[in-house]
Parts: C-alpha cells; structure tokens; sequence
C-alpha cells in the first residue's frame, strides 16, 4: 500500500488522508523520560506495527494517543481534534479510538453481551435492543457468539481477547490500539485472536499494534516501527525492514528475535 | 467390598488408581485419633472430662433452673416498654417484615436460576431442608422464645409470620426478570415506611426498647451510615484537595474515638448544635451518633474494596469513553462493593453487639431489660442474672452467627463465574 520507505524521512509520512498525527511528542515519568520527539503519522486504513525491545517506550506511545498516559511536549492529534487538557477533547478522542490491552481488561462482573453493550449504551445513548444486535453481529464476527450470555471469568484467553476486541469495536472505532494483545495468551490460542485482527485490518480498518509478532507483522503490516529507549529507530515497509534494515540497532534487536 | 468387586477394580485401569478409602473400626479409630501418644491420651482425657463436666452443668442449668424471671419478663426483653395494648403494632411489623423477606429470597432465588441458565453454571434450588438447616440457630432462638411463653398468642404470631415469609416466596419468584430490581426496591421502601409509622404510632419510637432496639438500631444505623461512609470513602480518594483533608479529618477523629463518647455526646451535647425548638428524642439522638461513628468505618471498609479494583479496569473503561462517575458507577463500585462484603459484615455484626452500649445512656435495650428484671421485687438479689444473661447472650450469638455464615454463602455465590 505505502512506498518501499527506503528513504527514513519518508517513511515518518503516511500515504493517504493522516488520521493521527504526531509531532515532536516527549514523556516523563518522574526524571525519567519515556518518549523522545516522537514524530509519526498514521493515515486511514493503515497497519502500523510498532515493535522494540521491553521498555522501549512502545505502550506508552499508543496510551497517549488515547491519553491513558498524558504526553509532556509535542502535540498529537486524532482525526480533526488535537488531544489538550480539556477533558471534553479526551472523552471525544477516546470515543473514537478503540484500544486492546495485553491483559483483557474485561469487566468480570458483567457478562460477555454486557460488556460489549456497556459503552455503546452509556457513552453513544444507543437503545438496549439495537446495542444487543450489535454486540451479537460483533460476536459472530469474532466467532464466539454462543458465549455471549457467559461471564468473562468462564471463557478461555483468546475468547476473552476476541471478546475484548468486540467490545471496542462495538463504540465504531475510526483507530484501534492494540497493546501486545497476545502477550499474555498461551501459543495454541494466539492464532486464534491474530486471525481476528488480521481479518479486522483487511477490512479497512486503522490499525496500531504493539507486538511482538513477528508474523503478523510481516503479513498486515503497511509499516513497521522500530523503537528502542523511547525513540523511534526506524521506520520502513515490512519487506525493507525485515530483508533490509538500515540501523544497526535494528539489525541487533532483529538477530535476537528471529 | 465383595470379591467380584475387587477384581472388577483391578481389570479398571483408572479404578486401580484411585486412593482407597480405609474404614477404621471404632475402636481403631479411637486408637488412631485420640490415644496414639501418651499426651495424646491424657489431653484426650482432660479435655473430654471438661466437656462432660460444662455439659453436666448445662443440663443442670436448664432443668433446676427457674426460668420465671424470664416468662414474666419476655415481652420486656423483646419490645421493651412499649405499651402493652399496643403489641398488635410490632406484631404487623414482624409479619410485613417476613413478608419482605420472603419476597427477597424469592427473588434472589429466581435471578439465581436465570443466571445459571443464562451462563450454563449448575444451579440446585435449595430444599427446605437445607434451608432448616441454614437457619437453624433463628428457629432455635424462636422455639425457645416460645418455650418461655405463658399465652398462646405468641405461638400463633409465630406461625403466621412463618406463613406470611414461606407464603411469599413462590410470589417473589414468580416476579418477571424485568421488574425484580425495581419492585424489590418500592417494595423495601413502602414496607420500612409502613413498620416506622405503624411501630412508632403506639409510644413514638423513643419508647422503644428490648431486642427489637437492637435490631433496629443496627439496621437503620447500617442503612443510614452506608450512604455517608461511601461518600466519604470517595472522598478520601478524590483529587480535589480540599474534599479528601475534609473526609481524611472525619474519618480519623471518628476513628479515635470510642462509640461510648460518641453516644454520650449524642445525648449530652447534639442538643447544643441543634436549633432551638428541635429536641429529638433518645433514639433518635443515638442513632445520629451510631450513623456518625459507623461511616467512618464503612468508609474505610470501602476504600479498602475500592483499592481491591486493578487499575486496568478504570483505563478499560477510560478507553472506551465512559465518563469518569460512569466509570465509578458501572465498573468500579459494582466490583468493589462486592469485595467488601466480608469486612461489611463483620462491621454489621460487631454494630449489632455494639446496640447494647445504648444502656449507658439508660435505655432499655435487651440487656438493659435483663438488668431492670434483676431490679424487681420478684427477682431482686437472686442471683438470676445466671439465667438473664445468657438468654441475651443466646439472643446475640443466634444473630451474629447467622449474619455471619449467610455472609460467606452470599460471597461464594457471587464469585461464582465472576472471577
């Protein structure tokens, strides 16, 4: 989709209308600084896939696009708002990005239909009925719609996974964050999910995924990002990146993994 | 086991794995547990002759005792001084209020077995057996209470308040999924509205007195401090400065202070700081300071269940937009309450023991009506208290002990699936 990217400066640009935008984006925690001068835009119905050592800095580059994390300097941006202190900009922002955390991060004491229903129903003011057809539709695409009266506790990982994607995708995302959503599963459900979003991405859908899944990566990705102590290393198409790369940071983290 | 047997379970490759049970004949069981060691034998002897001994005692107790002083003075223990042409007042209210209970455990009963079809978890309605069996200390404390009794009114008050809880049940599973929450709700309501202004028609409720105080002190306490303590569990954890210092101070100087001095000052010193004209009575005075000292400790019950909640749910919920009170109310609250329900109780529990400290401020609460029976004529310098005291004593264990054992059913069922 997206040029050969050979040219490093490029490759920061995203073809296409740019849906998250940004610029020169440092973080702290305490004195320590997680983000330096992070610039990246995403356009529409773009894969990026942000990969890196631990602590590299890549969770906290997508939590605060969506503000779980708030950003020191720079700006970011998300469709037409610009993420600012007022509270109002963030709950408009979240409404329109949807993110999947390592961990599931299911609500336990409601049922898998509730959970998926929670947002739309409270945050979009949609009917229970209509919310319900939507949440079960959600559900077959994720392919566990016979689970939909359960609790989360009574699934498996990967069902709590696919009904923790649902669940974003049930408020009509124009982004969806994924934060090493297959971490935390053991290797026989894995697929299970990375089918899911690779089903997700060829739908058209704007995609950033923290993983370290090479494969998927290699198959869906439109760009790879390369993070390494809180800064972007490099940036390229999957085929420069994984045949070709330039930084020998890159090269080094690559030899270690595959 | 037959021979047959035997051979069957060694041709079954998994049945030959499995562990066999050995039963010990009495004697070897005895030999096994009790005397295996010479300390064995001897703690085994000390401790059994104790028991035979308090168990000796007690029978003496209850059959040479003379169990006067409480038949005349039942319904003082019970309700107190309330006016005696009245008791038809308590006694609508004990059948509304078994009444609501029965309506409850019906419901709860229903959204149990719809739960369980819903999520495909086993569900067995309980018999009435295992129910007896739940309730077991209630019924003994009521046949006892009835034991005591010199007319046959009580026995039939008994019995319809039995009927009117077993007859409501059916109705309370029988109420539609979707009007359970709210009709349990406008029921509870109208039924506490209709006791309060019925019971305190007869004397107002300053005249109240005996078991029945205790009971409603520790309810209406709970169900008005509850409220207060949530707020203030909020509060503490709020980030504006100014509301958390303000929870912070009240909830440690409550802390710091017995519910005695709180009591005392509820009687000695509200009066001060209330507006002229306005002189609540006794009651009322308590329960401002019982509701006063409970939120600070339900506050802290809360912020306890409140920190139980991981962090990942509240940004799941950030995530998907919700507000941050919805977030509060729909995801937060709902899990942490639930794990508060240990520590709610045992707050309930002691409140209730706590009821009786009412006799310093010279209330006739169960204990203080066992004290004013010692004080009469009839019984006066007998030495009864042998036989008051451990009625009352009886009267709390029965509560505390139910409150507790339904506590730990009602969190085992909620994990249920959950977690």
């Amino acid at each position: 989709m997206t040029d050969q990217g050979s040219v490093f400066a490029d490759a920061t640009q995203a073809k296409g209308e740019a849906i998250i935008e940004c610029v020169g984006v440092d973080k702290f925690f305490g004195d320590f600084q997680a983000l330096y001068d992070i610039n990246i835009t995403v356009g529409l119905q773009e894969v990026v896939v942000v990969i890196g050592p631990s602590g590299s800095g890549k969770s906290t580059l997508i939590r605060c696009i969506n503000r779980l994390e708030k950003h020191d300097r720079g700006s970011i941006r998300v469709g037409e708002i610009e993420l600012t202190d007022d509270v109002r900009n963030v709950q408009e922002i979240r409404r329109e990005t949807g993110m999947v955390f390592q961990s599931f991060n299911l609500f336990p004491h409601l049922t898998v239909l509730d959970n998926i229903t929670l947002a739309p129903r409270q945050v979009r003011h949609i009917a229970k009925d209509a919310a319900e057809v939507d949440a079960m539709s959600l559900l077959e695409r994720v392919g566990i719609p016979e689970q939909a009266r359960k609790y989360p506790g009574q699934l498996s990982g990967g069902q709590q996974q696919r009904v923790a994607i649902a669940r974003s995708l049930a408020m009509k995302p124009k982004v969806m964050l994924f934060d090493e959503p297959t971490s935390a599963l053991d290797p026989e459900m894995i697929k299970e999910v990375l089918d899911v979003m690779v089903e997700l991405a060829n739908g058209g859908m704007t995609m950033i995924v923290v993983t370290h899944e090479m494969g998927f990566a290699r198959a869906v990705a439109d760009r790879v990002v390369f993070m390494s102590d809180g800064r972007i290393v490099e940036v390229g198409t999957p085929e420069h990146f994984f045949t070709n790369p330039e930084e020998d940071r890159t090269k080094l983290f690559l030899s270690q993994i595959l | 086991m037959s021979d047959r047997e035997v051979i069957e379970r060694e041709a079954d490759p998994v049945a030959v794995g499995r562990p066999v049970h050995i039963r010990l004949g009495a004697r070897a069981w005895a030999k096994k547990n009790l005397f295996s060691t010479w300390y064995d034998a001897l703690l085994t002897l000390t401790l059994g002759s104790l028991f035979v001994a308090f168990g000796w005692t007690l029978i003496r107790f209850l059959f040479t005792s003379d169990f006067a002083i409480l038949r005349v003075n039942l319904a003082l223990l019970m309700v107190g001084g309330f006016p005696r042409d009245q008791l038809w007042r308590p006694v609508v209210a004990l059948i509304l209020v078994s009444i609501l209970l029965g309506l409850m455990a019906g419901i709860g009963s229903a959204s149990a077995r719809d739960t369980a079809e819903q999520t495909g978890l086993p569900y067995q309605r309980s018999s009435p057996m295992a129910v007896l069996k739940r309730f077991w200390p209630v019924l003994a404390f009521v046949v006892v209470v009835l034991m005591l009794t010199e007319t046959l009114t009580p026995w039939l008050v008994a019995g319809a308040a039995l009927v009117a809880g077993v007859g409501s049940f059916p109705l309370g599973r029988g109420l539609p999924a979707g009007v359970r929450r709210f009709g349990l709700v406008i029921l509870t309501i109208i039924i506490a509205a209709v006791y309060l202004v019925l019971v305190s028609g007869g004397v107002g409720w300053d005249g109240w007195g005996g078991l029945h105080l205790n009971l409603f002190l520790t309810v209406a306490g709970l169900l008005l401090a509850f409220p207060l303590g949530l707020l203030l569990a909020l509060g503490r954890r709020s980030t504006l400065p100014a509301l958390r210092a303000m929870s912070v101070t009240y909830i440690e100087f409550i802390r710091g202070v017995p519910l005695i001095t709180l009591l005392l000052m509820g009687i000695f010193v509200i009066g001060f700081f209330l507006p002229t004209g306005f002189r609540p009575g006794n009651v009322t005075r308590v329960l401002i300071a019982i509701t006063l000292f409970e939120s600070a400790y339900i506050a802290e019950v809360v912020r306890g269940g409140l920190q139980s909640v991981p962090g990942g749910q509240v940004e799941a919920a950030q995530a998907l937009g919700l507000a941050p009170w919805k977030t509060m109310r729909r995801i937060v609250l709902p899990q942490a309450l639930r794990n508060t329900i240990p520590a709610m109780v045992g707050q309930f529990i002691s409140l209730f023991k706590d009821t009786t400290l009412v006799v310093i401020v010279g209330m006739i609460d169960i204990l203080g009506a066992s004290q004013s029976a010692n004080a009469q004529g009839a019984f006066l310098a007998q030495g009864l208290h042998r036989v008051t005291l451990p009625f009352v004593a009886l009267a709390f264990w029965v509560g505390s002990y139910v409150m507790s054992r339904e506590a730990r059913r009602l969190e085992h069922k909620l994990g249920v699936g959950v977690r």
